[in-house]
């Protein structure tokens, strides 16, 4: 009775250090992309993510002062901690407008495997699913992937494994393997696509880091001609609770379909833009 | 005639005996029908003449002392429909359950160091409920700088500082009666016991024989109970130590800083189980502390430990401060060390 006691007590007060790759990435975002973290259950988090006009090129410049006139993307979204390896989201983004405007999203993220050297596991994986579906007025030109014949055309839908390894205290890296998939698109693209994304993360401080990533795009490229892929850089600044990146990035849009398949912007061109995310945790 | 004479005889015998075995459950007799060393302290103080507690529970109810368990550990309890006491915080992230020094009458802040080390406890900046039950003062002295006036009827009350830890200190709601009573129940179930105090062979005595002393002696006993443990615990804060008075890590000890960091540190801070912050034991963590170590803000070791955060509109997660008796400004100089050994300086 006395050992069912004790470790009664011991129970509340005893500290599980289950992992020993914490914070591999600061938070669920690397850029663009998702990290392998998830929210904390019963976390509801608030992001603000916007993505200004070129900075140079034919549609930038000092005219429109390096594309802080432009808003390329906004995305609000509410993302929550369901359990503390599963989150989902659900997010509204103004829409690059090739194709998609008014863009809603929802995902979801869990955590498969957490790296652990004692448990000899190398690697975190993370699953994630998204879908989004848009709400915009459908264009009467029939030519066009905005005429949404059919609903389901305005869907789409992302699968990811998200493979993250936390090298030591600083360094951490992600690979990517994603395959997005629009119900309808022109002739010039593919309905299923399949990329894969490398990221780092590299903290100078506990609160400060730099971050990149990159999604190689496995597609014929004398189909889609006009598509690149999607190359960001960014710093972080990490506060208690709150969780400022600054992004550089040739992607316009927010969500899978947008920057890693619909991305036609071209570093070389000058079509590459400022960004930033803000995110703030509420417990619920 | 006489067969009745004895049958009235023995029935007034049986009469007799009844009355005297109420009006004599004296601890001696209590000690022949069960182990003495398990009386509850209220119990016998009460056999010996003292006051009652103000917070004294007549019956005990085992079952409302599991709920109130679980309201301690959980904030809810899945016996009864209820709301979550706090969404920042449950007891048990400020409070240990059991047991803190080797000598109950003791606070100083390096035998509870000491103690947890041995057995296993975190080191946590509020006093723990192990026998809180037979404290008669609560919120002590510098508590009334962090919350005015809420302390004065906490101070004598234990259901009042229960209502006024579950509303402010964790940040959350006031607790209907019957979360009172469970909480209540639980704490009567773990009141320090005849056996937790430590008496000599000779004071066990006394205490057995304590029906033939006279209210002097009896008196006297009490006092020498109650001397036996802490009936309330000092609670003194500390301003921020002066820049140049820091010892930053010099002459510290680097194995009680690393327990301390341990036990209390990450206890809340590890993989951000209570707050947003995370903590471990890097480098890169570590030197985050180091850097900051001269300054008078929040990232300081020095101001953080001893002003804590404090809850605001918008932001009711806060950090508790530390009272000189919970860590002691030479503690704080065990923990830099250790975090300036970690971060490599």
């Amino acid at each position: 009775m006395k050992i069912v006691i004790t470790l009664l007590l011991c129970s509340s007060t005893f500290i599980v250090k289950s992992q020993d790759a914490l914070e591999t990435f600061n938070e669920t975002r690397i850029l663009n992309a998702h990290s392998n973290e998830t929210l904390k259950k019963k976390i509801l988090q608030f992001r603000i993510e916007h993505r200004f006009g070129d900075m140079a090129g034919s549609a930038g410049g000092a005219q429109e002062f390096f594309g802080f006139d432009n808003a390329a993307d906004i995305r609000f979204a509410f993302e929550y901690g369901v359990t503390d390896k599963l989150m989902i989201g659900l997010g509204r983004s103004k829409g690059t407008g090739a194709p998609y405007r008014s863009l809603v999203d929802g995902f979801v993220k869990y955590k498969v495997l957490e790296q652990n050297k004692a448990k000899q596991i190398p690697v975190g994986v993370s699953l994630f699913g998204a879908s989004t579906i848009t709400y915009m007025k459908a264009n009467e030109d029939l030519s066009l992937v905005q005429s949404f014949p059919k609903f389901s055309h305005r869907m789409t839908y992302v699968s990811q494994a998200i493979i993250s390894r936390k090298f030591n205290d600083r360094f951490s890296m992600a690979i990517l393997p994603t395959y997005v998939h629009r119900n309808l698109v022109l002739a010039n693209d593919i309905n299923g696509l399949f990329s894969c994304g490398a990221a780092i993360s590299l903290k100078i401080t506990k609160g400060f880091g730099i971050l990149g990533e990159y999604f190689y795009n496995f597609h014929d490229n004398e189909i889609r001609t006009e598509f690149k892929n999607s190359l960001s850089a960014g710093l972080e600044w990490l506060t208690n609770g709150h969780n400022f990146k600054l992004v550089i990035t040739n992607a316009k849009g927010f969500n899978e379909v947008q920057y890693i398949a619909g991305n036609t912007s071209d570093w070389s061109k000058g079509q590459f833009r400022l960004g930033f995310s803000i995110s703030r945790n509420f417990k619920l | 005639m006489n067969r009745l004479l004895i049958i009235v005889f023995i029935g007034l015998i049986g009469v007799l005996y009844s009355i005297t075995y109420k009006s004599s459950t004296d601890i001696r007799v209590i000690s022949k029908r069960i182990n003495v060393s398990e009386l509850g302290l209220e119990d016998i103080l009460s056999r010996l003449g003292d006051k009652p507690l103000n917070h004294r529970l007549v019956t005990f109810d085992d079952s409302k002392a599991q709920i109130g368990l679980e309201l301690i550990k959980y904030g809810k309890t899945s016996k009864q429909k209820s709301k979550r006491i706090s969404k920042h915080f449950v007891c048990t992230d400020c409070h240990n359950l059991g047991r803190e020094f080797e000598e109950l009458s003791d606070d100083s802040a390096e035998n509870r160091l000491e103690y947890a080390r041995k057995n296993g406890l975190n080191y946590l900046p509020g006093s723990t409920f192990y026998g809180i039950y037979n404290r008669t003062s609560f919120y002590n002295d510098d508590y009334i700088k962090k919350y005015g006036n809420l302390v004065d009827n906490a101070r004598d009350t234990l259901e009042n500082s229960i209502q006024l830890c579950a509303k402010y200190c964790s940040s959350g709601r006031y607790l209907e009666s019957w979360e009172v009573e469970a909480i209540m129940h639980y704490f009567k179930k773990t009141e320090l016991k005849l056996r937790d105090i430590n008496l000599t062979e000779n004071q066990l005595k006394n205490v057995l024989n304590s029906q033939k002393m006279n209210s002097e002696e009896k008196s006297e006993l009490v006092s020498m109970i109650k001397s036996k443990y802490s009936q309330s615990y000092s609670a003194h804060f500390k301003p921020t130590m002066d820049r140049n008075d820091r010892k930053y890590g010099e002459g510290g000890d680097v194995e009680n800083g690393k327990a301390i960091y341990n036990s209390s540190c990450l206890f809340c801070h590890y993989d951000k189980r209570v707050t947003y912050l995370n903590l471990d034991e890097t480098q890169i963590t570590a030197q985050m502390f180091w850097r900051n170590i001269e300054s008078y803000t929040d990232k300081s070791l020095y101001q953080i430990i001893r002003y804590g955060t404090y809850a605001k509109t918008g932001r009711k997660q806060y950090m508790p401060l530390y009272t000189d008796e919970k860590m002691s400004d030479s503690q704080i100089n065990d923990l830099v060390a250790y975090i300036k050994q970690l971060a490599g300086k």
